[in-house]
């Protein structure tokens, strides 16, 4: 890999940190507005998306609310300074009579920014706030000036509120009406209630409390900690409340003559637990979570057999907080899955992210056996597919469309439907051919009887057989090649060929310009596995390729694409070969073999939009079409498939019909090829995960939350089945022990395969684990038997394995253990060697003898482990301070690190250095703000990687982070990354963030220290952001960059091949 | 630790709260190191302490034996005890031998806050040196009217390079390293001047602690100091509840440091296109008792009982602002140490435990970076203090003889002290596996033995 790496996220991120319901675009609609870290989404009548994207991470929703009223929004840098970033978070909030907007960014400081009557933004100013640990501000309504009301903590932890009213003359605060001391100790949101009531409601642990000038109501609750609320009615007398636990309750705030009289809480049921809460109308309530899935729910009346009100009517797929996720190839086709621990809590959930193309499912019935399927139409002038024949070893089926749309079941008198049918086909003047083994039936479509029928010789069978509109070709036993041509209500035997092994598969689809008739005829071969062009009328033999290898070809096709005509021929293995074909004298040319699954292929073309498709159906379905000249595969979600015919009935145009073992499903396609989630819950927060190819197996460490306020978890260790993800096994951990890291990994002088798992005691009283263990599982029978455990002297951050041995990071050690025999046979974990030197050792990642250690706040460092001392030593490390938060390797120089602070820096080591100091550093080379907490790194693909696309040759990364983003950082070579680094700078000056925020400051390296302009890294997703640009901004750039339109949309769309 | 970890990983704290919830932790946890040791080169007592502020790697030291030594504390220069022990030798030092070294005892060493290209001595034989750190080398010498008794550059500074100096005379010196020369001299102490600090949230703002009690502010753009803090205005009652408070003092006084840059860059354009001779004349007019914003640069000289206000009965030994800017701490002869306001000027009244504080010497005083702990030298022991609550969390015992100066590494959450007994010692978090229990023990006693 190389230092020029180019970032892009292939998964947005879908943790809902916020949202509002408002008439925005239209005073008719009602809209929810959601904000997902850095992007807003518009949500128009609950199924119309738009999405805005901001440079910047958007810190104050509540302006949003703002917007609601105002509808209009100004932005502006309103970084300070002076002071420092709060701690309990940035809070923003807008009074609500439109006066001013209030800002909470640093200790001891409120910013106010106030409006002119005109509704303009004017001068900002600061106003000195003594609390210092603010939990929480709100303006409280109907006063007459503007009125903050203060929650905080003083420094003997006791929390208090206090209301300021806001002197905007004197640019300072005035001490407003009412405070009230000592609140309940977990007091930590604030709700502004509306006229006519006015006040606030303190919402606490145990009680919940309304306050306002004259009046102090409070009722207890059931301890929880509410995280969001949403108000229901517009005169605040109701709220819904979300707490940790993801119940949903409902309070009311009773009231005579506007009056507060008392306050009431009512249990409505299980959500989503929510991080945002909007209340809809009639009874439609959005939970946007950050934790779990979205979700869209009714509140009914009346309670279901379980007590609950909520009635979950969408979900809406949430991948955040990735803790762990691991690529694997469950299919063994070079193409990645990766399979995320998302979710955390009850809310925690395994999700199956692969990229694909997707069917729409239409219709499916049942059915066994099927052999072969076609699609028929009822005239030739008929655009629309009638019928649809389906062939089994027993006789053949038809079935066709009546005319309320539905598919049964009926008969052409003219086929035999007693056999098994080899090949059907619509041919010219309303006819129909159908290929059986014993003979060529050429039927009426319209009277659907037999007109004309060849007879195989008598002895001879046909075995294989195939037609377009005029010709038919088949082979009968011992390389027999008969060519027939169709005639109106007569079939002409024209040629026949001795050829000198059996033929195994046969293609003339026509794709010259006579749509109707081929020239060419391809043959592939039995024995001397080989594929043979013939020129038809006269089966002339023009070309003979040898496959190679001893596997037969099963299925040609010849096909074209962008005008350019190609061979395809499938192998009995899974691998497909493709070759130009030059249609004139049929030369073979450009040769590529890529493999695609693992049974027999076979090939059919269809169309969808007036594009053309092949579709290997296999046991990994795959979609072959052509970009740019290039042939590309798109893997299809879907299991096996047997076989496949396009089949466009007026009804559902564009489908097809797959058979599937046992099951006969009509679809159509999508047409992009995007990521498909599938989520697996498991009421349990899994924390990381690991793969073990041998038992086919997922291990993962999980963690129980006993009930929802009592703190004490349990720990488990989860053996699933990868296929079905099911627990088939689990091993509990001890109390207080957790699951810090697991491994698959095997041992030098032991063929086993075994799970290791790192653990630590995290004993109430402990700043930090004095104590783990290492635990090495073997799976037996689908069971997790614990083979050998070592204590440790602290948790065990990570597992590598290395060199057949095991490294572990204990605490600020790393440390390295032998898988030793004992003398009664058994096997134990032996120290070996360790090294010291770091604050924390969280993240280890190893390439041959190098160990690379991501540091709890001491950046990069790089270890060798000498073989001969049987030592690990220090080689190099970056000074620099930085909170890591997970590395990788990208190559032998070059390692991968994010940070706390969301930056992204790849070091490169400084062997040649020429003095000590200079070896002993790791450079920076690579800088750059990604905007998200990266949780993992892991080398992979989402895609699949074949010999043929240039983005095959790309070594790429796979990231996860806590919002639910799967980014992928590719390595580009030199001469790319100038050219998209110009691109990148072209499309700055034309794609504006919203609010105007500066691209380039955004993607500026930042933390406490400095802030650097980002090196060596590109944004992927602004650069893939130019094929959605307008034909008149593309040329723009085109014209900037002096390369033109097509060009650059061809190198930007290879580039969104990558995820 | 490990819950951190696994909440920061599932996005239930923010990864600025972790961090700074882990650093608060292992300041709280500060004992004497066992594994890092600084092989100190001085043959007398250590007055000051700097680490760099570039890589937060070289540590500066300054001696009362004219000497000046830099310490790698990132990489060892060697290990002992089975490798358990880094020791960290100096790898720069100049001292008395060296043909344009300091006569007499150094002061202050600071770096050059930009790199660690250079760094600045004072001392008491009159002179402040900038020296080249590669090639040990006085770059340039400034001849001071007394001893030097601190030196200080600001952080934030992008337009000046001005080293502040306080010595023995009443008037504060800055001296420019750009030019060689002088730039200003601030006058209105009325006795030497202990101590000199950088705002931390503007680069033109000097605050200097005399031994006449004082702690005065001075905008370098104007002449003549714009606040001086007195202990006896205190937060109390600062916002009544009723509206007809008259805001004009308080504001005129906050104005300057509140509204930050924009609006004093602002009135410095035009000052540039004048000559010297005009500058006068501008602030003649700023005497005039005329409009508000006129007002605002008013010489607060001429309200004597303000001008004469004092911080501290007795000198002002020490003087830090917090890293965000919003306070200051002094430290006085009066062994008291005080929390100021710096938007106000006004006196918090934190009320700091008692401790005896060296009153003699100018002590060097350091903050975490999250201001909750204040480190302050007294005597022999150096304290930690809660800055919110005043509150003694920390004794740390180890020097022999009083201690002068500490130093806190933000980067490693390290103390590093240096005492008349010569050494410096480092000060870190309890390394978390405790191999062996002696090091358990220590930390009790530290923790019981007052």
């Amino acid at each position: 890999m190389s230092i020029w790496n180019y970032v892009v996220s292939a998964h947005k991120p879908t943790n809902v940190t916020h949202s509002c319901v408002g008439n925005f675009t239209n005073p008719q609609e009602l809209n929810l507005i959601i904000a997902v870290r850095h992007r807003i989404f518009f949500l128009l009548q609950r199924n119309d998306t738009n999405s805005v994207s901001f440079n910047g991470i958007l810190r104050h929703p509540s302006l949003l609310q703002g917007l609601n009223k105002n509808k209009y929004k100004a932005m502006g840098d309103v970084s300070d300074c002076i002071g420092r970033p709060t701690d309990n978070g940035q809070i923003g909030i807008i009074d609500p009579d439109c006066r001013l907007i209030g800002l909470h960014l640093y200790d001891g400081l409120f910013k106010v920014i106030p409006f002119d009557n005109k509704g303009q933004l004017k001068q900002a100013f600061n106003i000195r706030l003594e609390e210092l640990q603010v939990l929480d501000i709100k303006f409280l309504h109907g006063c007459s000036k503007p009125t903050i009301v203060v929650l905080y903590q003083d420094n003997k932890d006791a929390r208090h509120v206090k209301t300021y009213e806001v002197a905007l003359k004197e640019k300072d605060f005035v001490v407003g009406p009412w405070s009230q001391n000592n609140l309940d100790d977990g007091a930590d949101l604030l709700i502004p209630v509306p006229p006519p009531l006015c006040g606030v409601l303190i919402i606490g642990e145990e009680t919940i409390v309304y306050c306002n000038a004259n009046a102090f109501k409070a009722i207890p609750i059931r301890p929880s900690i509410t995280k969001a609320y949403g108000r229901v009615d517009a005169d605040g007398s109701r709220y819904l409340l979300g707490d940790n636990a993801g119940l949903l309750h409902l309070l009311v705030i009773t009231h005579e003559k506007e009056k507060v009289a008392g306050l009431k809480i009512e249990l409505l049921g299980e959500t989503s637990i929510a991080s945002t809460i909007s209340y809809l109308d009639n009874a439609f309530v959005y939970i946007g979570s950050s934790y779990g899935d979205s979700q869209l729910i009714k509140l009914n009346l009346q309670p279901d057999a379980k007590g609950s009100f909520v009635e979950v009517l969408e979900r809406y797929v949430n991948l955040g907080p990735i803790n762990d996720f691991c690529v694997v190839d469950l299919e063994r086709q070079g193409q990645g899955h990766v399979v995320t621990c998302s979710g955390a809590n009850k809310d925690g959930s395994l999700c199956i992210v692969r990229n694909g193309i997707g069917i729409n499912e239409q219709a499916s019935v049942e059915l066994q056996g099927i052999n072969g399927m076609w699609s028929l139409r009822s005239s030739t002038d008929d655009p629309f597919d009638t019928f649809l024949v389906v062939s089994f070893t027993s006789g053949t089926r038809i079935s066709a469309m009546n005319l309320k749309d539905v598919l049964e079941e009926t008969e052409i008198e003219g086929f035999n439907s007693q056999v098994q049918t080899l090949f059907c086909h619509d041919a010219v003047s309303n006819q129909l051919v159908q290929v059986t083994s014993s003979s060529v039936r050429l039927v009426s479509s319209t009277s659907r009887e037999l007109r004309h029928e060849w007879n195989a010789p008598s002895g001879y069978s046909v075995n294989v057989a195939t037609a377009n509109a005029t010709q038919v070709l088949l082979a009968t036993g011992v390389g027999h090649l008969v060519y027939l041509e169709i005639g109106d209500g007569k079939l002409t035997q024209v040629k026949h060929a001795q050829l000198e092994y059996d033929i195994s598969c046969l293609d003339i689809n026509p794709i010259g310009e006579n749509s109707n008739y081929s020239q060419l005829a391809a043959v592939g071969m039995w024995t001397d596995i080989s594929v043979r062009i013939f020129l038809l009328p006269d089966l002339n033999l023009i070309t003979k390729e040898q496959l190679g290898g001893d596997i037969i070809p099963r299925s040609v096709l010849l096909c074209s694409f962008e005008g350019i005509s190609y061979l395809m021929c499938a192998l009995g293995d899974g691998h497909l070969l493709n070759f130009q074909l030059n249609l004139s004298n049929g030369e073979l040319t450009d040769r590529k073999k890529v493999s695609l699954g693992t049974q027999p292929i076979t090939l059919h073309t269809f169309s969808t939009k007036n594009t053309t498709y092949v579709f290997a159906a296999s046991d990994r379905p795959t979609v072959i079409y052509s970009s740019n000249k290039k042939l590309l595969y798109g893997n299809v979600i879907l299991k096996e498939v047997i076989h496949m015919c396009p089949f466009n009935p007026a009804a559902f145009p564009d489908s097809f019909a797959i058979a599937k073992e046992g099951e006969l499903t009509i679809g159509s396609i999508d047409d992009t090829q995007k990521l498909h989630i599938r989520s697996i819950p498991l009421g349990e927060q899994a924390r990381c995960i690991c793969h073990q190819e041998q038992s086919w197996t997922f291990a993962i460490c999980s963690v129980k939350n006993q009930s929802s306020t009592d703190e004490s978890e349990m720990h488990f260790i989860r053996l699933l089945d990868d296929q079905t993800f099911e627990f088939i096994s689990t091993y509990r951990l001890d109390t207080f022990e957790y699951g810090c890291s697991i491994l698959s990994c095997s041992f030098s002088d032991d063929l086993n395969v075994y799970y290791c798992v790192g653990t630590a005691y995290v004993l109430p009283e402990e700043n930090e684990p004095t104590r783990g263990r290492i635990l090495v599982f073997v799976v037996e029978d689908g069971k997790l038997q614990l083979i050998a455990q070592k204590e440790t002297m602290g948790a065990v951050y990570s597992l590598n394995a290395f060199n057949g041995k095991l490294l572990a990071a204990i605490n600020q050690k790393i440390e390295l253990y032998k898988w030793t025999l004992r003398e009664d046979g058994t096997r134990e974990l032996q120290f070996e060697c360790g090294h010291r030197g770091h604050i924390l050792a969280l993240y280890v990642k190893t390439r041959g003898d190098f160990i690379v250690v991501g540091d709890l706040m001491k950046s990069i460092s790089l270890l060798i482990y000498e073989h001969e001392e049987g030592a690990i030593e220090e080689l190099a490390r970056d000074h620099n301070a930085n909170w890591m938060s997970a590395v990788e390797i990208l190559d032998d120089d070059i390692y991968l690190g994010a940070e706390n602070n969301f930056n992204l820096l790849t070091v490169r080591k400084n062997s040649e250095g020429a003095t000590d100091e200079e070896r002993g550093r790791l450079e920076v080379v690579g800088e750059y703000h990604l905007g998200e907490f990266v949780n993992r790194f892991c080398h992979g693909s989402l895609v699949m990687r074949l010999p043929d696309s240039d983005v095959g040759q790309i070594p790429t990364i796979i990231f996860g982070t806590v919002n639910g983003v799967i980014g992928v950082i590719a390595s580009l070579p030199n001469e790319q990354y100038a050219f998209l680094e110009k691109l990148q700078s072209n499309l700055r000056k034309v794609i504006k963030g919203v609010g105007g925020l500066s691209h380039e400051q955004w993607r500026s390296f930042n933390n406490e220290k400095k802030t650097a302009e980002a090196k060596n890294f590109l944004d992927g997703d602004l650069i893939e952001s130019f094929l959605d640009l307008s034909r008149g901004k593309m040329e723009d750039i085109s014209k900037a960059m002096g390369v033109s339109v097509e060009e650059l949309s061809k190198r930007v769309e290879e580039l969104t091949r990558l995820h | 630790m490990w819950k951190e970890i696994r909440d920061r990983e599932a996005g239930k704290i923010r990864p600025k709260s972790f961090s700074s919830r882990i650093k608060f932790n292992r300041i709280s946890n500060l004992q004497l190191t066992n594994y890092k040791d600084i092989v100190s080169s001085h043959r007398g007592s250590i007055n000051s302490l700097q680490v760099d502020l570039t890589e937060g790697r070289y540590l500066l030291s300054g001696a009362s034996d004219a000497s000046a030594a830099i310490y790698d504390i990132q990489r060892a220069t060697n290990y002992e005890g089975n490798g358990l022990i880094a020791k960290h030798k100096s790898i720069v030092s100049v001292d008395k031998q060296h043909e344009k070294g300091h006569k007499y005892a150094i002061s202050s060493a600071i770096w050059y806050p930009v790199d660690t290209g250079l760094f600045i001595t004072g001392s008491y034989d009159h002179n402040i040196k900038v020296w080249d750190t590669n090639t040990t080398k006085v770059v340039m010498n400034f001849k001071m009217p007394g001893k030097v008794y601190r030196t200080a550059m600001s952080t934030l500074a992008t337009s000046h390079m001005l080293i502040a100096a306080g010595t023995e005379d009443v008037q504060v010196r800055l001296c420019d390293i750009a030019s060689g020369a002088f730039a200003h001299t601030l006058s209105g102490h009325r006795d030497g001047v202990m101590t000199v600090e950088w705002s931390t949230s503007s680069e033109w703002v000097l605050i200097t602690g005399g031994c006449d009690g004082a702690i005065r502010f001075w905008d370098i753009r104007r002449a003549g100091c714009f606040l001086v803090l007195d202990q006896s205005q205190s937060q109390l009652g600062r916002r009544p509840p009723v509206l007809d408070h008259s805001a004009a003092n308080k504001v005129s006084v906050s104005k300057p440091l509140s509204t930050g840059q924009s609006s004093l860059v602002k009135s410095r354009a035009p000052q540039k296109k004048y000559t010297n001779g005009h500058g006068i004349k501008q602030s003649t007019i700023g005497r005039m008792p005329a409009k508000g914003s006129a007002r605002q640069r008013l010489h607060p000289g001429m309200l004597s009982i303000q001008d004469r206000a004092t911080a501290h009965y007795g000198a002002v030994t020490g003087l830090k602002v917090t890293e965000d800017g919003m306070y200051l701490l002094s430290a006085g002869s009066d062994s008291r140490i005080k929390l100021w306001d710096l938007e106000s000027g006004y006196n918090t009244l934190v009320n700091f435990e008692k401790a005896r504080l060296q009153t003699s010497k100018a002590i060097q005083l350091a903050i975490s970076q999250d201001s909750a702990h204040v480190f302050v030298p007294c005597m022999t022991v150096v304290k930690a203090f809660d800055v919110w609550s005043g509150k003694m969390s920390h004794t740390f015992r180890g020097h022999y003889e009083s201690v002068n100066c500490c130093w806190f590494s933000s980067q490693d959450q390290e103390l590093y002290t240096g005492g008349s007994d010569r050494q410096i010692l480092v000060w870190s978090p309890c390394k978390l596996i405790t191999d062996d229990m002696d090091e358990g023990h220590t930390k009790d006693q530290d923790n019981w033995s007052d």
